[in-house]
């Protein structure tokens, strides 16, 4: 489904589509409770684009629902024009291995694993032996985030080394879809940058579509677009 | 796919319940091969000691107490059997040779026995290490495990001693009060290691057992020894070791002698009897040893499962971010499939470093050399746990490549 590339940019389709999704939580009945509710909603590729709102307003939900780890019990969530909830378990787990790169606000990092191991093992789900571009792929993320040690374990790292760490373990196979909550919410102002830069280039350089929830304003200011979202509803949509 | 660093990571940081899952599994493994290997290792030593006495003669009374008195020097009183049966079968062409056996006293602990020349060496196929071999009442040759040199003198006392070298206190004290004054012997040879409990006896010619105590000495010349025993009269003796000449005359022998209202057998009816009753008893406790195993991999098939559940989250990340789910299977089984594999080995070696001390054990009470050797009983045992083991850590690694919401975690 990917678009060939001399199509223009304009005519692309969408990297993701929403159409009339509610996200919930909880059993259907009164304890169910509602956390996103999107009548449309398109995201385009060879786009940064932001997620701002307050806590709670359903931000994270929206990505999870993006990545296929949250299905909507209404609605249809499409990926390159692809229906999501169509796909069979092993699909969605093959189309988020092979296209899509998570940043999870909490990283999700395997602590006894060197900073280099934490960053290549979404390359060992599918391959037996790591080739040296690889890498040096990731050492070199690991260094433009200013991680020079990366024999390190994890487990003994900050929190601001692990949310870059968990950067770069996101962006070593060059995803189409990068799907990043808060990445910048532990780190200091130089660090933000680091990251900020990154993932900004990874679109520019790959055309990936790059959506990033923050809190963070100068972070939200460098997006090519941003959504706002308050209690679980879209209510805004522009370009920064 | 390669899980390989998740593997490694996994035990790293499971490296408690590891040690926990490690040690459960080779106590399982460890007690299953003590018996296995022990038990084994018991049977061949006494068979093995058994192979020098074809056929023993005795007179009517337990078989269990002649083969145990004669063959293992477990000794007790015996009665006499009519000397003359020597003379009788040394003159019957169906035997190879004959040699009495006679005991009843004891020198520090050690057994002495009156015998010939002959059956001290088996026949030529235990050599004299140092000294030569007696030559005349008085003589002796020790075992070699007896704790007396070449040129040593010593004076036995009454009584029967016990196989094993280190006598007590006690002992020493009623052996002085037994003494049989005026009577010394002299040590002219020590003999090689047999691997039996004759290691560790004083062997004296029989005539000296005979002199000792007032019985004569069995020859028509004075200072004879050795057979023919050609005495009008020859002393009474507890038993006779006789090898025919071929196995029909073995069993015709054996069948005349009973005939004649005397105990005679092979050694190993009686043994088949004990190993019977070992077998009877290493059954039962493989079946308790089995039931043993079963709760120990129970108990970790329990262990690994509650870990891997307290471990959700991390399997859920890693299908997160694009984990198949048989990457998820092949780590989590293999961790518990590793530990189970750990704890075999070091079980296996608990065995038999446990069988090792027992067999040193056996050995001071028995006189017994008892060789260890690995066999296919405790393969299969280990083989046995380690299968249903490794079968068991699939359980924990279903739960964990099973599809976990990430958000609920």
């Amino acid at each position: 489904m990917r678009p060939s590339e001399s199509e223009p940019a304009t005519l692309i389709s969408p990297a993701f589509r929403l159409e009339a999704v509610e996200v919930a939580f909880g059993r259907s009945g009164p304890s169910r409770r509602s956390a996103l509710t999107i009548d449309r909603l398109e995201i385009q590729r060879g786009r940064s684009t932001g997620v701002r709102g307050p806590s709670g307003a359903g931000k994270s939900t929206l990505l999870a629902a993006l990545a296929g780890l949250l299905a909507p019990i209404t609605g249809r969530i499409f990926a390159d024009d692809v229906d999501l909830s169509r796909l069979t378990p092993r699909r969605l787990e093959r189309w988020r291995r092979t296209k899509v790169g998570l940043i999870f606000q909490d990283f999700h990092l395997v602590d006894e694993l060197s900073l280099v191991e934490n960053v290549l093992l979404p390359l060992r789900f599918d391959r037996f032996r790591i080739d040296d571009a690889e890498r040096e792929r990731a050492v070199g993320l690991l260094a433009r985030l200013g991680l020079a040690d990366v024999a390190r374990r994890v487990g003994r790292l900050s929190r601001g080394e692990r949310q870059r760490v968990a950067v770069a373990r996101a962006l070593v196979r060059s995803p189409e879809v990068v799907l990043a909550d808060e990445p910048t919410a532990s780190l200091d102002p130089e660090s933000a940058t680091l990251v900020a830069d990154l993932l900004i280039d990874h679109v520019r350089d790959s055309g990936a579509c790059v959506v990033i929830a923050s809190h963070d304003a100068e972070v939200l200011a460098r997006t090519d677009a941003t959504l706002q979202l308050i209690d679980g509803h879209l209510v805004a949509e522009g370009r920064s | 796919m390669n899980p390989l660093s998740m593997i490694l990571a996994d035990l790293r940081s499971l490296r408690w319940t590891a040690v926990v899952v490690v040690v459960l599994v080779a106590a399982a493994v460890a007690s299953g091969v003590l018996l296995d290997v022990q038990e084994r290792a018991f049977r061949h030593a006494s068979t093995r000691a058994a192979t020098d006495f074809p056929l023993v003669v005795g007179a009517p009374g337990s078989q269990s107490q002649l083969v145990l008195s004669t063959v293992y020097l477990r000794l007790d009183a015996l009665p006499l059997m009519d000397g003359a049966t020597i003379r009788r079968l040394e003159g019957d062409r169906r035997v190879a040779s004959v040699a009495p056996i006679a005991f009843g006293d004891v020198v520090k602990g050690h057994p002495v026995i009156g015998t010939t020349a002959d059956f001290a060496t088996r026949r030529g196929s235990v050599a004299v290490v140092e000294g030569r071999m007696f030559a005349a009442e008085g003589e002796a040759v020790v075992g070699s495990a007896v704790g007396m040199a070449v040129g040593d003198e010593f004076a036995p006392s009454h009584g029967h001693g016990h196989v094993t070298a280190a006598p007590s206190a006690a002992d020493l004290a009623e052996e002085a009060r037994h003494v049989h004054h005026g009577v010394t012997h002299r040590v002219v040879g020590r003999l090689a290691p047999t691997g039996g409990p004759w290691d560790e006896a004083v062997v004296v010619p029989i005539e000296t057992v005979w002199e000792t105590h007032g019985l004569g000495d069995g020859h028509a010349a004075e200072g004879q020894i050795g057979p023919p025993f050609d005495a009008e009269k020859i002393p009474g003796v507890p038993a006779l070791v006789v090898r025919p000449q071929s196995f029909a005359d073995a069993y015709g022998l054996r069948a005349e002698l009973r005939a004649a209202g005397l105990l005679a057998l092979f050694p190993a009816e009686v043994l088949v009897d004990i190993h019977a009753a070992l077998g009877n008893a290493r059954e039962a406790l493989e079946v308790a040893n089995a039931i043993d195993a079963a709760l120990i991999l129970l108990a970790v098939a329990a262990l690994l499962v509650t870990v891997t559940t307290l471990r959700r989250h991390r399997h859920a990340v890693l299908r997160a971010i694009g984990a198949p789910w048989h990457f998820v299977f092949v780590e989590v089984w293999a961790v518990g499939a590793i530990l189970v594999g750990l704890g075999c080995a070091i079980g296996c070696g608990l065995g038999f470093g446990a069988a090792s001390v027992f067999a040193r054990l056996l050995e001071r009470m028995t006189g017994l050399t008892i060789v260890l050797e690995a066999g296919g009983a405790e393969f299969a045992h280990v083989a046995i746990v380690f299968a249903v083991g490794a079968a068991i850590a699939g359980l924990p690694a279903v739960i964990a490549a099973r599809r976990v919401d990430l958000l609920s975690e």
